[in-house]
């Protein structure tokens, strides 16, 4: 495309107004750029004493937890964050992806005007209402059900799987959305009934997108953090059971953040570049399925 | 918008399908499968009626205008919330004023002034990883930045700039997708009349793409109202009327949070939770009126 | 492009007036106090504040909650006037520092109403906090495990719990840390089997709550009176810290939260025992 900035109409002050302005736009750009980086060499920087002080494969693989002797092991927290993430997304990819496809293939227009803001509205409430409702609804039916107080891993899987569900079946929504109109009528054509339409045609035509969603979910369900809080239990103590209370490394921090001086501070920036590092590692993951998409596709 | 009207013959080509299916015997499979996704739908909505339903019931009761507009008082927190609510609008439109600016102008880069390569790539990953950094981690960084590096007080500009951090990179999506969703051949209308590239984009382009660029806009307002994990620490705690940004405050969920944690004063946290959502209901309607009043400008 | 940069002049205007805004609000007065520590303190702090005010209108009292170390660290500095603090200092924090006890407070073990225990000794406590034993039978019970329920890290109830029972025992990892008093009760309110530790002002029902259930410890009755009397082996004094003796503004607020107006006022609707306690209820 040619730039209008050939165009001899222009005067030369506007040229370099033009030019002062793509730069403060240029500018603009960078600040996330400026953004991220700051975060993560700042962060890294109040951890890199874990090093020292504790020691990397102590810190990492270390299965005590005890601020107060002095015992920072966060393999409990590391632990919990993947268990309460899994096990969020277990029940809550399927429901995600179902109600994605109920939208695009099924529902009629008129119902679908109603859920699909409902579930947009499900994404817009806040964090803690969600651990809110964990804790005075939840919790108290978990606990009737199997036994416990009802704080741990099963109360903090069925919060967090409703709270995934808006970011998978919204990207999801629009992956099924891009498959051409004919790859279904074509199947349509040769006999096939809707359900037979949808698991062999749009299900697998959309496979990449669904496969994004679901690490877009787990990396929103991995940082979450009130309502993980206020549900899980909170004991810096490895899976013990469904519902046996655990700790995440975004709960611990909250827990801590308050009070923790020296060391233990430390320790706490050591779990927010984890944090960090695993997010980053999600969204270079998603570039890879994409590239790989576009290699493939 | 355009993806729907796509769609729609689908639906009734589906509907027609269902009938002649459901009389033959070998379909009972697909009956079946298609009743689960009725079913996980159901079960998605059901969640968040019960949810919207429990505050509503449990709160609506609590909130008088003596709620909404006096103070707390005594050891429990009696009484109103108004600090609470001031606090929160205070620190969310300071977040929006930071990050709007940035955002947009980064938007406009992306959308019109970039050349694909090495340099847009290298933002783009930058803000989809700005996306996706957990809110405790911002508010780790924003406590340990803002606070004890920089010298900031806990307080609404500290809290502000870290939410700024948050909302950036949600603002240059929404906004970056609203610019191009502009048609091509307008901008070529203004090129051939000989504008500038700057003239062209902003007497044309951001016009056409302004009502999408509120409505996100919107949305990530009603995100930013709501985050509770940035703020915790950089916000201070304590109940306090801001009136500079560099004064203290307590925000809704952060007094959400604490009065159902402490427990003592259940009443309040309930009145704060149904407060909470709707405020967030108001900017969904909102967002979602902007845009269907856009869209049908648009036909 | 007028209406972007709008913001960015708004920001500038706000942060060049704030030094001025906020410099207004520091010297408008003839003398302030500040206020910094423990958020058990906090509400006492800030009623009496309020109430200090109106009678003495020169003044301002700035009251913040962050936590008592955070409270010991300001008054310790200088940045606080007065450090509030629901523990003991710590033998690596400053020793230069005035103890001025301002409340007590009785810690309660609360079970659920239908377990049938009505007392334990601190050791059968002990034992039970660090998980050697884990079900009821054992302290002559029911046969229902028993569900722990712990404070987190920073709570000054867990220190004080810790000081006076666990003696170096460490608890038991797998018990529910709860952030907050009134999610204890709550739980302990619904759970047959679990057992938790709050503040005694904190037992009777408030604002609807079902009853729980207070254990006899050591044969004492976790009432005010014996913990006021120091009886009641598990309870902790409410602290206020200055660096010196404190003076002129800080000492007249010290003196108005030691009245009777505050000590039978905010410390007793705290849940709190007056550090006056003269045995009557």
């Amino acid at each position: 495309m040619s730039t209008p900035g050939s165009l001899q109409l222009v005067t030369s002050r506007s040229r370099i107004k033009e030019a002062l302005l793509a730069t403060l736009f240029f500018a603009c750009a960078i600040v996330a750029v400026l953004g991220v980086a700051l975060i993560f060499a700042f962060v890294a920087y109040m951890a890199f004493p874990v090093i020292t002080e504790i020691g990397f494969l102590d810190f990492i693989f270390g299965t005590r937890w005890s601020a107060s002797s002095g015992e920072f092991g966060i393999l409990p927290f590391i632990v919990g964050s993947f268990v309460v993430t899994l096990g969020a997304l277990v029940i809550g990819a399927p429901l995600a992806v179902m109600t994605a496809v109920f939208l695009s293939e099924l529902a009629p227009p008129k119902l679908r005007a109603w859920v699909r803001p409902a579930v947009e509205l499900l994404a817009g409430i806040p964090s803690v209402v969600y651990g809110f409702f964990g804790v005075v609804v939840v919790a108290p039916i978990v606990a009737r059900l199997w036994g416990g107080v009802g704080f741990g891993p099963l109360t903090a899987w069925i919060i967090l799987a409703v709270m995934i569900v808006p970011t998978i079946a919204t990207l999801t929504e629009d992956a099924l959305g891009s498959i051409p109109m004919g790859s279904r009528e074509a199947s349509f054509a040769m006999g096939a009934t809707q359900w037979q339409t949808i698991y062999k045609v749009v299900l697998p035509a959309a496979k990449l997108g669904i496969i994004d969603a679901i690490i877009l979910g787990m990396g929103r369900a991995i940082g979450e953090t009130m309502a993980v809080l206020m549900v899980v239990g909170n004991a810096p103590q490895l899976f013990a059971g469904i519902t046996a209370p655990i700790a995440t490394l975004t709960s611990q921090i909250v827990l801590d953040m308050g009070y923790a001086t020296g060391t233990h501070r430390t320790a706490l920036f050591g779990m927010g570049a984890i944090l960090f590092i695993i997010s980053m590692a999600l969204v270079l993951t998603v570039r890879l399925v994409a590239r790989f998409g576009r290699a493939h596709g | 918008m355009a993806p729907e009207m796509t769609r729609e013959p689908a639906s009734k080509m589906t509907q027609g399908r269902d009938k002649k299916g459901s009389t033959q015997g070998k379909n009972v499979a697909n009956n079946v499968a298609l009743a689960l996704f009725w079913v996980a739908a159901g079960i998605t909505v059901s969640a968040l009626a019960a949810i919207l339903l429990y505050v509503i019931v449990r709160g609506i009761g609590v909130v008088t205008p003596a709620f909404i507009f006096t103070w707390p008082h005594g050891v429990n927190a009696e009484g109103g919330i108004f600090p609470v609510i001031i606090s929160t609008i205070y620190v969310t439109g300071l977040a929006m004023l930071i990050a709007t600016p940035v955002a947009v102008l980064a938007a406009i880069y992306l959308a019109e002034y970039a050349r694909q390569g090495k340099i847009v790539n290298v933002i783009r990953f930058a803000a989809d990883s700005l996306a996706s950094v957990p809110s405790i981690v911002m508010g780790l960084f924003g406590f340990a930045f803002f606070i004890e590096t920089l010298g900031l007080p806990f307080s609404m500009l500290a809290a502000a700039l870290s939410l700024s951090l948050l909302m950036l990179p949600i603002i240059m999506r929404t906004t970056e997708e609203a610019i191009r969703a502009v048609p091509r051949y307008i901008r070529w209308g203004s090129y051939g009349m000989g504008a500038t590239k700057w003239q062209t984009v902003s007497r044309v382009v951001l016009p056409a793409a302004t009502a999408r660029i509120i409505t996100g806009l919107v949305l990530a307002m009603g995100r930013a109202i709501g985050e509770t994990a940035v703020v915790f620490y950089t916000m201070g705690q304590a109940i306090n009327l801001p009136i500079t940004p560099l004064d203290s405050g307590r925000s809704m969920p952060v007094h959400l949070y604490l009065l159902a944690v402490e427990g003592i004063n259940m009443q309040a946290a309930y009145g704060t939770a149904f407060l909470l959502l709707v405020l967030i209901l108001i900017f969904n309607v909102v967002a979602r009126y902007i845009s269907k009043r856009y869209s049908r400008i648009k036909e | 492009m007028r209406l972007l940069l709008t913001p960015f002049v708004l920001i500038g205007f706000l942060a060049a007036a704030t030094p001025f805004l906020t410099g207004c609000s520091d010297y408008g007065y003839l003398e302030s106090v500040t206020v910094a520590g423990s958020t058990t303190i906090l509400p006492i702090a800030e009623v009496a504040a309020e109430k200090f005010v109106q009678s003495t209108p020169d003044a301002s009292v700035l009251v913040s909650g962050m936590g008592s170390s955070a409270g010991i660290e300001a008054v310790s500095t200088g940045t606080a006037d007065i450090g509030t603090s629901s523990r003991h200092l710590r033998p690596n924090e400053s020793h230069d520092l005035v103890d001025i006890p301002i409340a007590y407070d009785g810690i309660a073990v609360i079970v659920n109403l239908s377990n049938p225990i009505d007392e334990l000794t601190t050791e059968q406590l002990r034992d039970i906090y660090g998980g050697a034993i884990t079900n009821w039978r054992e302290v002559g019970g029911d046969d229902i495990p028993i569900d722990l329920i712990n404070r987190d890290e920073a709570s000054g109830t867990r220190d004080a719990f810790t000081e006076a029972v666990m003696d170096d025992t460490p608890f038991d990892v797998g018990a529910v840390i709860l952030p907050g008093t009134g999610q204890v009760r709550e739980v302990v309110t619904r759970s047959a089997g679990a057992i938790g530790y709050i503040s005694v002002g904190f037992v009777s029902p408030r604002f609807g709550t079902n009853p729980v259930k207070a254990l006899v410890i050591d044969g004492v009755d976790p009432t005010r009176e014996n913990v006021g009397n120091g009886v009641y082996p598990i309870s902790r004094t409410l602290h206020f810290f200055t660096l010196g003796e404190p003076d002129g503004l800080t000492k007249r607020y010290i003196e108005y939260v030691l009245s009777d107006a505050v000590q039978f006022g905010a410390v007793v609707d705290a849940g709190y025992i007056p550090v006056t306690w003269r045995g009557e209820e």
